[in-house]
Order: C-alpha cells, then sequence, then structure tokens
C-alpha cells in the first residue's frame, strides 16, 4: 500500500510540473498547445540515455532533458510566432503526431516502439535516492519560478500579448522574443518532468508520449483551472488518482478501468466548458482569462 | 522653429493596384499638436502604419531625431519614443486597469526588467502619475473590458503617457468622447506638449481639430494636399469640398 | 506499375479524406466553430453501418442509418454543446476542449460495446481483381470516386440554386448580410451541422467496406480534416475537398519512398509547412488571425 501511494505521489508530482508548465502557455501567454507530451518525451528519451550511457546522475539526466526539450521546443515556437487560435492548434496537433511516430522509429535513440528498458535508479554520491523527493522539488521550483514569472512583469508581457499583441508591440515589447522565452521555458520544464518520468519507472515507451497524454496534460489543466495557480495541480491529481478510485469500484470490471477513466475525464472536459468555463478553481466571476 | 521629431519623406505603400499612400511627407515639431485631416480613405491610418513599422513602405524614408526608422520592426520604433493608439483601442482586455499601464512600462521580453527594485519603484510610479492624470485611479483594479466607453479612450491614453514616448500617434483618440471628456482630453494634449512631445492625431470631427491642433496636415488619395495652421486650412473652400464630398470634377 | 497502384490507392484513400474534410469545412465556414467532434461523426457513421451490417439489414438501410446517424450527432453537438458555450462565452478554445471531450467519450464508449481494434465489412465488391500486370483494384475504388463525385455535384448544386444554400454561402461570408434578408443563423447552422456530418457517412461506410475502422479513428479523421482545410484555404470548400484528395494521394504515394508508418506523417508535416510558409493555404485570403 505505501508502494502503491509513494508511486501515485511521484506520479502526481511529475504531472503536477507538465501541468503548471503546460498552464504557463495555455493561461498567461495564449498559446495552445496539444504537443506538450512531446516535450515531456523529449526529456525522458534524453534523460534515460544520460543515465544509461553515462552516469545516473539525476540533475545531470534533469538538465540535459531540459537543454534538449528547451531547445527542441522552437519547434513549437516557431509556429505560435506565425498564427493563433485554431492554426496554431492544429500545427501543435501536427508536431504531437509528426514526433510520436519520430519516437516509434528512431530504434538508437528511442528503442522504437519497445521503447528504453533498464534505466538504472537515480544516484546521488553514491546512493541510491528514490525519485519522489527529487520530483517533489522539482515541482516546487516550477510552481515558485511560474508564480514568480505569472505575477511578475513576465506575467504580464504574456498577458498583454495574449490580449492584443500588435498593442504590445507597439509599447516596445518584443513580442517574437517573449513568446519563444515562455515556450522554451514550459517545455524545458516539461522535460525535467520526463527525465524524472524515466528515472522513476526505469522503462519508457512511446506510448506515454502521444496525443493521449498531450489531451490528458490539458485536461488536467482545464478541470483545475486555466490561468490559476494551484488549478494545475488540482487537476492533475484529480486525474491520476481517478483509476486508483476506480479500481475499487466493484462493477467496473478490470479491462474497462482505463476506458471509463477516459469517459469521465471526456465528459468533465465537456461539462465543465458548458457550465463552469474557469475550470474548478479558476474565478468564475472573472470568466475564463483567455480568449 | 522648434526641433522636429519625426520627418518622414514621399512614403509611398500601395495595396494590389490601390496607392493607399502615394508619398506624404510629414514633420511632427516637439511641443506641437499636428492633425491628420482627410476624408475615408486618404491614408491617414496606413501612414501611421508606414511609420511605425506595422507596414512595409514600398518608398519613401523616415527619420527619428536623424535616424532612419525605415525596415525596423515595431517594437524597435516603439522603443525610440513613439507610442500609438489604435481607433480600435487594442487595450489588454482581461487585464485589471492598472496592469495595462504598468504592462506600457515594461518594455523588456527578458524573464525580468532590468534595472532592480529602484527601476521597478520609478515604473510604479509612472504608472501611478499615468492613472491620476487620466483619473483612473478608483477604477485601477476593474477589468479593462468592463470599463465604459470613455475610460476606455483614457486608458488607451493611460498606456501611452506611461510609456514615455514623446512622439505619440493618435488614431481617433477623441471620437465619440462627449464635452466634458473632451476637454479633460484635450488638458492632457497640452500638458504632453508643454514637455515637448510631438503630437500627432487624426481626427474627423473640424471642430476638435480647430479645439485641439496647432497644424493641420489635409491628406487626399494619399497624399498630403495642404499643411499649415488650422484657420487657414478649415478655411479653404476647395478643401472643404474635397473633405465632404463634393470632389470637384478634376480631381475624380 | 507500383506507382500507378499507388495512385488508385491513393485516389480512394483522396476520396474519403475529400468527403470528410468538405463537411468540416462547410461546418466551419458557415459556423465559425472548429468542429473538433467531425471525426467523431465518422466514426459513428461507420460503427452504426457495421452493426446494420452485422445485423443482416440490407445495405441501403445500413447507409440511411448511418448518414442519420451522423446528422443526429452534427445536430446534437450543435443543439447542446456548441450553442450553450457561444452564448455565454464562444471563445475558440472552449469549444475545442468540450468538442474533444465528447471525441473522447465516443471513442471509449464505442471501444467498450464494440471491443477495441480494426474491424471491416468484406463484401465482394471489396476484392480486388488485377485490372493491368500487377496492378489491383476492387470495385469500391470506383465507388468511392464516383460516390465524392456524385455528393460533390450535389453539394454544389445545393450551394448554389437552393436558398437555403445560398443562405449557407451568405453565413460564411457575411452573418449580417443573412439577418437582413430574413434566413435564421440558427437553421442555417442545424443545416450545416446536418449536411456537413451527413458528408463524413459514406466516408466511413467506404472505409469499413475497405480498410476497416477502429474506436479511435475519430482522430486521425479530424487531424486530416483540419489538415485539409488550412491547406486548401479556410473559408474555401472546393479547396477542402481538393487538399483533401492532394493529401490522400500525397500518403499513398510517399509509401514508394516511406514504410507505412509514416505516410501520415506526410500529411502534417505538409500541414505543417503551409502552417508556417502559407497559412492562407493554397485558395486561401491571408488571415491568420
Amino acid at each position: 500500500m505505501t508502494a502503491f501511494l509513494l508511486n501515485l505521489a511521484t506520479l502526481a508530482a511529475i504531472s503536477g510540473i507538465l501541468a503548471s508548465t503546460l498552464n504557463f502557455i495555455v493561461g498567461y501567454a495564449g498559446i495552445f498547445s496539444v504537443a506538450h507530451a512531446v516535450f515531456f518525451g523529449l526529456g525522458a528519451y534524453a534523460g534515460a540515455q544520460v543515465a544509461l550511457l553515462l552516469v545516473p546522475n539525476p540533475f545531470l539526466a534533469c538538465l540535459a532533458a531540459a537543454a534538449i526539450a528547451g531547445g527542441l521546443s522552437l519547434c513549437l515556437a516557431l509556429p505560435a510566432l506565425r498564427v493563433r487560435g485554431e492554426y496554431f492548434v492544429a500545427a501543435s496537433l501536427g508536431l504531437q503526431m509528426v514526433a510520436a511516430t519520430l519516437f516509434a522509429e528512431l530504434k538508437p535513440l528511442t528503442g522504437g516502439i519497445g521503447g528504453l528498458v533498464g534505466i538504472p535508479r537515480p544516484e546521488l554520491l553514491g546512493n541510491v535516492v528514490p525519485v519522489l523527493p527529487l520530483a517533489l522539488g522539482a515541482l516546487a521550483l516550477i510552481l515558485f519560478l511560474t508564480a514568480r514569472l505569472q505575477r511578475g512583469a513576465f506575467g504580464r508581457t504574456l498577458q498583454s500579448i495574449r490580449d492584443a499583441d500588435s498593442a504590445a508591440e507597439a509599447l516596445g515589447k518584443n513580442v517574437n522574443a517573449a513568446k519563444t522565452l515562455a515556450v522554451v521555458f514550459a517545455c524545458a520544464g516539461a522535460g525535467v518532468a520526463g527525465a524524472l518520468y524515466a528515472l522513476h519507472l526505469s522503462f519508457i515507451n512511446v506510448e506515454s508520449f502521444t496525443l493521449d497524454q498531450s489531451i490528458q496534460i490539458m485536461a488536467m489543466v482545464i478541470i483545475g483551472g486555466t490561468g490559476t495557480l494551484w488549478g494545475p495541480l488540482v487537476g492533475a491529481v484529480m486525474l491520476l488518482s481517478l483509476p486508483a478510485v476506480l479500481t475499487f469500484i466493484p462493477f467496473i470490471p478490470p479491462t474497462e478501468v482505463g476506458a471509463v477513466q477516459q469517459i469521465i475525464y471526456g465528459l468533465a472536459m465537456t461539462l465543465l466548458m458548458i457550465f463552469r468555463p474557469a475550470g474548478l478553481v479558476g474565478d468564475q466571476s472573472k470568466g475564463r482569462s483567455t480568449s | 522653429m522648434t526641433e522636429v521629431l519625426l520627418k518622414s519623406e514621399n512614403l509611398a505603400r500601395a495595396f494590389g493596384g490601390v496607392q493607399a499612400v502615394a508619398g506624404v511627407s510629414l514633420s511632427l515639431p516637439a511641443g506641437q499638436v499636428t492633425a491628420l485631416v482627410g476624408p475615408n480613405g486618404a491614408g491617414k491610418t496606413t501612414t501611421f502604419n508606414l511609420i511605425t513599422g506595422n507596414l512595409r513602405a514600398d518608398s519613401g524614408t523616415a527619420h527619428i531625431r536623424g535616424q532612419p526608422i525605415m525596415g525596423l520592426k515595431p517594437w524597435q520604433v516603439a522603443r525610440l519614443g513613439v507610442a500609438r493608439s489604435f481607433q480600435d483601442l487594442r487595450l489588454f482586455t482581461h487585464m485589471t486597469v492598472r496592469e495595462n499601464v504598468l504592462a506600457a512600462t515594461e518594455t523588456a521580453a527578458w524573464f525580468w526588467q532590468p534595472g532592480g527594485a529602484r527601476a521597478r519603484t520609478a515604473r510604479e510610479q509612472r504608472a501611478q502619475a499615468a492613472l491620476e492624470a487620466t483619473a483612473l485611479t478608483d477604477l485601477a483594479d476593474a477589468r479593462a473590458v468592463d470599463l465604459a466607453y470613455a475610460e476606455r479612450k483614457f486608458l488607451s491614453m493611460a498606456r501611452i503617457l506611461a510609456a514615455e514616448a514623446d512622439i505619440w500617434l493618435l488614431d481617433e483618440p477623441a471620437s465619440g468622447l462627449d464635452l466634458a471628456s473632451r476637454l479633460r482630453f484635450g488638458a492632457l494634449l497640452r500638458a504632453a506638449t508643454a514637455r515637448g512631445v510631438a503630437i500627432c492625431l487624426i481626427e474627423h470631427n473640424l471642430d476638435v481639430v480647430a479645439e485641439l491642433s496647432d497644424r493641420i496636415a489635409f491628406l487626399d488619395q494619399g497624399r498630403v494636399l495642404a499643411e499649415g495652421d488650422p484657420q487657414s486650412i478649415l478655411r479653404d473652400p476647395a478643401l472643404a469640398a474635397i473633405y465632404f464630398g463634393d470632389r470637384p470634377q478634376e480631381a475624380a | 506499375m507500383l506507382f500507378l497502384q499507388l495512385l488508385l490507392n491513393g485516389l480512394q484513400v483522396g476520396a474519403i479524406y475529400a468527403l470528410t474534410a468538405a463537411g468540416f469545412a462547410l461546418i466551419f465556414g458557415a459556423t465559425k466553430i472548429f468542429h473538433v467532434a467531425h471525426g467523431t461523426a465518422f466514426t459513428i457513421a461507420g460503427y452504426v453501418f457495421l452493426f446494420a451490417w452485422r445485423a443482416g439489414w440490407p445495405g441501403w438501410a445500413g447507409v440511411a442509418a448511418a448518414v442519420l446517424a451522423a446528422m443526429a450527432f452534427g445536430v446534437a453537438m450543435e443543439r447542446w454543446v456548441y450553442r450553450p458555450i457561444q452564448r455565454h462565452e464562444g471563445s475558440f478554445f472552449t469549444v475545442f476542449v468540450a468538442a474533444f471531450g465528447v471525441g473522447i467519450v465516443v471513442q471509449n464508449v464505442i471501444g467498450m460495446i464494440a471491443g477495441r481494434g480494426f474491424a471491416t465489412v468484406d463484401t465482394p465488391l471489396s476484392f480486388s481483381a488485377e485490372i493491368l500486370p500487377d496492378v489491383f483494384v476492387a470495385p469500391m475504388l470506383w465507388i468511392a470516386l464516383a460516390t465524392a463525385g456524385v455528393l460533390f455535384v450535389a453539394l454544389t448544386l445545393f450551394l448554389t440554386r437552393h436558398p437555403a444554400g445560398v443562405g449557407l454561402r451568405a453565413l460564411s461570408q457575411n452573418p449580417d448580410l443573412v439577418r437582413t434578408y430574413g434566413l435564421s443563423s440558427n437553421g442555417l447552422s442545424v443545416l450545416a451541422f446536418a449536411i456537413g456530418s451527413a458528408l463524413a457517412a459514406p466516408a466511413a461506410i467506404i472505409t469499413v467496406m475497405t480498410t476497416g475502422l477502429n474506436e479511435a479513428i475519430g482522430h486521425q479523421v479530424m487531424l486530416i480534416s483540419i489538415a485539409a482545410t488550412i491547406v486548401g484555404g479556410i473559408g474555401s470548400l472546393r479547396g477542402a475537398a481538393l487538399a483533401g484528395m492532394m493529401l490522400g494521394i500525397a500518403e499513398s504515394l510517399a509509401l514508394q519512398f516511406v514504410d507505412t508508418q509514416w505516410a501520415e506523417a506526410v500529411s502534417f508535416l505538409v500541414l505543417f509547412g503551409f502552417i508556417i510558409f502559407r497559412p492562407s493555404g493554397i485558395f486561401g485570403v491571408v488571415q491568420t488571425r
């Protein structure tokens, strides 16, 4: 039971990082990416390869993951600078599909469909350390950073660009630089989550980095509430505990738990958008902070 | 003659076959309000867009204090001291009034602004001063989208005040304002010109133009037909005929 | 000969893409709703036909049931999901998420009822015959092309001749105009969803009878519809249909150079390229919003 809860807590912390970083670009910059799992995956593969080929040092793995995911996030920044709204969502969908194919096919780097197995446990100073404290530390750091950035001048810059990019530019803001920076920051954070994920499970494959995963992260953000600090975290914990809760309900056959879970969060997304578009934590009187 | 802060020469731009701006030369002297007047489609807003870099000019040049600005991006032009307002305002709708104005003082796109705590206090004071000057202090925590019409117009002006630019390009800033608001708006402009700001404004109401401007540039079909003091321009029957649509035969 | 075979396969895939993309483009043009649950209408139609077939219904009854199911789904989405959202909020992303949620629900419900994995309907029409040395063609190819052709002619006639069709076109160009002519934009919006969703049904039926479908095919259909609509140029129905056809052919021809798993990626690379270099699409006017 403790092992089960520890595992859940670790995954919740990792999902919390994913949801918070996605919320940063969705809720503040108005960049609606449905490709967040791509950068989660890039980080996971990068972290895993560092642990497999070099040393299982978690900090090195996270650093490499952040660098790779942040660097390649320019693929997402490029359409974000060119188009908005539906066009950008379509571009990020395209990126997600192409990336999933690449993950499945580039066997030397990703292990193909079979994935990477036997990723060593993280070690610090010769001792094996559990991933949970690392994940909690990373989550705390990410929450702190996003809170600082969101409430400060950078958050205002992103919101002003979201609301009226031409006016922001007319006030001297380098819109392209700010958007790129936001995307790189968020994707690097997703990369760190990926490295922690790989070290935690010691096995990864493309299944965890597909469109379904991107949608689940998006659902966490939306159910919790976009543009809020704690909303994404609440959403992450809720969606992750859902399968666990469902296994305790006797009349659902175990093979259908996954489907029932997806039905519940699909329904939640639709009903929330119709009746409570600011999410569970969001301030309803203010309406959604995005448009 | 006072210093000319912004000077454009022969700016031209065509869209498809339509010559929207056909060689506009314009000088904005410090401490004066220049009104751009002309019938719809004369190329007034396009001229603004060419100066600010929102549109690329086919030909022509523009300088700010002697520095060429053609080919610069809008944010680069803004950092040379140009602030503009838009006809449709383009407020940061989901941010509060104070955030709107603060955002105007923060130009760096980096994670933080340069200058540390002291610069931040200075920016906050500038924002506060802009709010006071536009009488928006009481509404500082309201969201822009919830403001009334006149308040939105003043918020647009507050952003420009806070931006600390000395060249203002205002696109119909006074349209739809009642008399009292217009007087307050006029006072804002006077206070700015007294500090040496060069203002260029687009305005359709000729009474407002007469009331606010020191000079008029009359645009028609993408070129400046006449330039001078308000009295002589506004009393010119030929210009009035063009403005009110009775175009003389030879110009049609 | 491989090239000819791939080209013929591509025509068949292209006809399917063209039909679904045209439906999506029609809905988007008339209502400005980015109907991401369009793929779900496709899935529902496909499975309704599949069940009707397995239950021993005659073919025409299965087709009719599938078309009706798709239309009912589209109209239900308009009435109970999109309209309430647009009444209070209407941001594109709210609409997107709500529709996506519906897609997830339907996909899993179908998975639970029908079982997961590919299902097909085998008819004599699906059997290939060698028409040239090494070139195999099933009668379904001609049926697919004929269906697409006939439906496009019918749709074009409807949009240009029938008052309601003219109203739909007007709605996509100038919503205010429609109101002044006394046409109800609500009614037209329902009509757009009904016709647009109905167009997905024949495509779904052809898919069941050839490659087969699974419960998750809605994603792919939605993505292709979006890709074709953007590549063709938003607002252009003909553009969307042509782009759908082109994407189908491109995916198929690409198999000459790459393995099957890359076929879909080809479409998305094309989409990505268009979004970055020519967001207005082939036939569209520049409108990057």
